[in-house]
């Protein structure tokens, strides 16, 4: 908070800018405001982008790559917009942040960009030449197959795989780049446009003819295996995704395979199982475990057909009644039946042991199917895959014409997902729960946690915090941040998702409640508390039922290629490290992320607008003294738009009723309600008498004195509102820009000294700071230094908010005097919010 | 807010034309519609717009390039890109181009609006410093 004092440093020590001329100041004020609204808007919107991609990243539901790069790219797009307002503020301070930039979005672009190495080896490779190593050329599936003919006593169909290699030869970057281009502008909740998109991008693949030399090729593969199996021999094209029958991920029945294929479709068969990639099922299935397209890539597998009799699939582990078995389903004929679920089937339990005998079958719609014999070679069979690739296998077979059996495809049985942990809504009390202390506001990062409640409101709060206390603030404000390492969790009045603090929070994993009101004055210190933050409950005491449910989600996203990269990309994107404007490392240089800019370009901005009024002087004599029914004197800047067009303006003087800008009149409105009394009667005969002389006596002509340092003066637009009050020995300054878009409105209030000693002063700014925290002001607070802000409201919220500042700075003049006298400070307190309360339920224009 | 001019918008795509045609309509903006940058520019030649929403992962002219020509025209309009597709890369280059904004499609169209206004806002400020 040393940066507050460094502020007010600048206003009474800061270079000035050469006297400007009434139209210069006009000029220089809206080119200055403009870049500062602009950099506004931009820091809002890349710290909403910033949280909503954390709250994806976080929610431990499932999102796409296209949610990713958009949340990026807004990141990135108004990271920078808010670098080039600086700059323009600033007069082209700050290049480095130029540099800064490029850099973190160099970094942030090989993460996003990243793409998996292209496949390199032969186009087609015939199954004998196919193992387990080379899996990233062949897919899972045909590299298990292969592998599976090397167990002595499986046999396997003849053919070849069609590698990545030639799918990547097939399908261009071109193809790629137009097929991503039109899945990203598809919203994901509309099923229809997914569908129409999915036949569209496989119309495209089947409408795009092979490379000649892959054609020719893949002729030459298949008369090699007619040479086995007879001039003419069909063939079956199945799919191998890379990464496709891995543990855990199992894509498994998304995909396409197409039977009896002879040699004239061949290349139409092969188009068509590459173009299954994009069936709807599939893109949403990577969706929703976080695989980009370009992550999956389509292998295809070309095999003999077998003539089979019975066909089927088989579990070397099915769990039964009496013990682990082989669960065996066959139907009649080719067993795609049985694998998509449609085709009549018979199911078989068989002993695992040697020599598997028959136990159980069930549903017989056509019975003696298989002879036990038959069974005991299927599970014996399956078996010997569990054994070789060392866990529970998912096998089909066939048996052909003459009895022999043959493996078409053996892959991991998958363990089942746990059941995704329910989250109940936050008005349903739970067995064993607690009524609730309070409930609300918004979670800004989910959670549980158990700790006493610490309430922290300056600087010197932070230093006695103890570790996994819950801390309850008014405001998140950025400066807690380095107090999250500590906390068990962070309760806040006000607030929201987007801020520092949440995103922070979100960070460190550190449960947080934001924007629920009375939390102070519910929570008081020492009182052990349970939060459930995703919830949004507060309980009394240490909640055994709500702790017992502390436990990480199941991420269906995790260790995908998504997640992964997501990750990567946020590393550079929302870390914070440049907590305190006041350290040395506060520079374009220490900023590692996205996030550092855009605390850097705030603060900076900030800086640099508050300094308008001080760093620029403008000659007196264009301004005006106000005409109105009240004592002092107050004079009118019009920087732009302030005044009534057609105003009878004459040299010297201009009425209130041609002023028009809003927060102007607002904060008159509060100025003019009621008259000041006067300076508390104990110091009438002494040394306050003489301040209030100093300060009543009129100066007649503005040329005389030094600038702004003896009068009251509004800077004005139509909806911009600058007010410099010096009287006697303090300082106030209110300044509010009032707009149609929320995220450019604002009002700021500095306040500052006295003619008192510092202690008095102290008090006084602390029983101003308690005014204004009745009415929703974010209060900093130092010594005799207060700077109050509200941002982000409606416009009727800020006019009532610019009439309690106009009351106050006409009634908290001089009070500093009596400050130590007992019982002062809440006699005040009580009559200010008393008589403000009345000022705002009387009709406002 | 001087809102009186007219939205270009850009796109090869008939149904994201005919939805945000839709939607202007609807608010009562006056806008005009493109099919590719060089009509684009010939509407830009001929009428008064102060904002252009265009896509510039369109076939043809590169989308960035026909941004730049737009810019040079006097006053330049301000542009706002939205785009199913975009490298970053070309993203950064686009808005240190001076691109207004920069979406990515699927696009809430009241958050567009919003981009929009505060465009002409920014069109309308450019006017005045001028003068």
């Amino acid at each position: 908070m040393s940066n507050l004092l460094n502020r007010f440093r600048n206003i009474f020590k800061g270079q000035r800018e050469p006297l400007l001329d009434a139209q210069d100041l006009e000029q220089a004020f809206t080119e200055r405001y403009r870049h500062f609204r602009r950099l506004l808007t931009a820091n809002n919107n890349a710290l909403q982008a910033m949280a909503d991609l954390e709250k994806i990243y976080y929610s431990g539901e499932s999102y796409r790559m296209a949610a990713v790069r958009s949340k990026v790219t807004a990141i990135l797009v108004n990271v920078y917009k808010m670098i080039r307002e600086l700059r323009e503020l600033s007069g082209g301070k700050y290049a480095e942040l130029e540099n800064r930039f490029d850099f973190i979005s160099k970094e942030i672009e090989a993460v996003i960009e990243r793409k998996p190495d292209p496949p390199k080896g032969p186009s087609i490779l015939p199954l004998t030449e196919v193992s387990r190593k080379i899996r990233d050329l062949t897919g899972d599936k045909m590299a298990n197959l292969a592998e599976a003919a090397n167990v002595q006593g499986i046999t396997i169909p003849q053919g070849f795989v069609l590698t990545a290699a030639a799918t990547n030869y097939f399908i261009t970057q071109g193809h790629l780049a137009e097929m991503n281009r039109r899945l990203q502008i598809l919203d994901p909740d509309d099923m229809e446009g997914l569908y129409a998109t999915c036949d569209e991008l496989q119309q495209m693949i089947i409408n795009t003819p092979l490379p000649a030399d892959l054609e020719e090729l893949l002729q030459l593969h298949y008369a090699n295996l007619e040479k086995k199996h007879g001039e003419g021999c069909l063939v079956a094209l199945r799919s191998s995704a890379l990464g496709e029958d891995s543990t855990g991920i199992s894509f498994a029945g998304l995909y396409t395979t197409i039977l009896n294929v002879d040699r004239d479709h061949l290349a139409e068969a092969y188009k068509k199982v590459i173009a299954g990639k994009y069936g709807p099922k599939a893109i949403a299935y990577r969706r929703r475990r976080g695989f980009r397209h370009e992550d999956i890539e389509m292998c295809v597998g070309c095999l003999a057909m077998v003539n089979a009799n019975v066909s089927g699939v088989a579990y070397s582990t099915y769990p039964a009644a009496a013990g682990p078995t082989v669960r065996i389903v066959a139907t009649q004929g080719l067993g795609s039946g049985v694998v998509e679920g449609s085709a009549q089937s018979q199911t078989y339990l068989v002993n695992r042991e040697e020599p598997h005998l028959f136990i159980e079958e069930i549903a017989i719609p056509t019975p003696g199917l298989l002879s036990e014999q038959m069974l005991a070679e299927i599970a014996h069979a399956a078996l010997l895959l569990e054994n070789h690739f060392e866990g529970p296998q998912d096998v089909e077979w066939s048996f052909d014409q003459e009895g022999k059996l043959y493996i078409l495809q053996s892959r991991p049985v998958l363990i089942p997902a746990e059941q995704k942990e329910l989250i109940a809504p936050e008005n349903i009390v739970k067995a064993g729960e607690q009524p609730t202390l309070l409930n609300g506001g918004v979670c800004a990062s989910g959670g549980i946690a158990c700790g006493p409640v610490y309430h922290i409101r300056t600087k010197e709060d932070m230093h006695t915090f103890p570790k996994g206390g819950i801390m309850v603030v008014e405001y998140p404000l950025p400066d807690w941040a380095p107090l999250l390492g500590r906390a068990g969790a962070i309760l806040a009045e006000h607030g929201s998702e987007a801020g520092h603090l949440a995103t922070v929070a979100r960070e460190f994993s550190l449960p947080a409640i934001f924007g629920l009101p009375g939390l102070l004055a519910t929570l008081p210190e020492g009182k052990e508390i349970t939060v459930n933050c995703s919830e949004r409950k507060i309980f009394p005491g240490c909640c055994k039922t709500t702790l017992a449910q502390m436990k990480p989600p199941r991420d269906v996203m995790a260790g995908s290629p998504v997640q992964r990269l997501t990750t990567d990309a946020l590393r550079h994107i929302t870390p914070l490290n440049l907590n305190d404007p006041a350290a040395i490392q506060f520079k374009p240089s220490y900023c590692e992320t996205l996030h550092d800019i855009t605390r850097f370009c705030h603060e900076k901005s900030v800086t640099e607008m508050f300094n308008f009024g001080d760093r620029f002087s403008f000659n007196t004599k264009m301004a005006k003294r106000l005409v109105a029914k009240v004592p002092l004197e107050w004079w009118i800047v019009n920087l732009a738009n302030g005044i009534r067009e057609g105003a009878v303006e004459d040299q010297k003087s201009i009425h209130l009723d041609d002023i028009v800008s809003v927060p102007m009149l607002a904060v008159w409105r509060g100025i003019s309600y009621s008259p000041w009394q006067g300076p508390p009667p104990i110091s009438a005969r002494g040394f306050g008498s003489i301040l209030l002389q100093s300060a009543m006596r009129p100066e007649l002509d503005p040329a005389v004195g030094s600038a702004m340092n003896t009068k009251n003066y509004f800077l004005i637009s139509k909806n911009f509102c600058n007010l410099s009050v010096r009287l006697g020995y303090h300082y106030a300054m209110v300044e509010s820009y009032i707009s149609d878009f929320l995220t450019e409105s604002y009002i700021t209030f500095r306040f500052k000294g006295g003619a008192a000693d510092m202690r008095r002063k102290a008090v006084r700014v602390r029983l101003l700071a308690d005014v204004l925290r009745e009415y929703d002001f974010r209060i900093e607070l130092q010594a005799d230094i207060l700077l109050a802000r509200i941002k982000r409201q409606p416009r009727e919220y800020l006019e009532k908010r610019l009439q309690v500042l106009g009351y106050l700075i006409t009634h908290s003049r001089q009070i500093d005097m009596v400050m130590d006298q007992k019982g002062a400070v809440k006699r005040y307190e009580e009559k200010f919010l008393k008589e403000i309360d009345e000022m705002l339920s009387t009709a406002s224009v | 807010m001087d809102i009186q001019k007219k939205i270009l918008v850009v796109d090869d795509e008939p149904e994201y034309l005919e939805l945000i045609g839709k939607f202007f309509q609807k608010r009562g903006l006056g806008f005009e519609i493109a099919g590719g940058c060089p009509e684009g520019l010939d509407w830009l030649s001929r009428a008064d717009f102060d904002v252009v929403v265009m896509d510039v992962a369109m076939p043809g002219l590169d989308g960035l390039q026909c941004m730049l020509e737009m810019k040079k025209l006097q006053p330049p309009p301000e542009i706002v890109i939205v785009t199913g597709h975009s490298s970053l890369d070309h993203t950064i280059r686009g808005i240190k181009d001076g691109a207004f904004d920069f979406c990515l499609k699927p696009v809430d169209f009241d958050y567009l609006l919003e981009v929009i206004l505060l465009a002409k806002k920014k069109y309308n400020e450019s006017l005045l410093a001028q003068k």
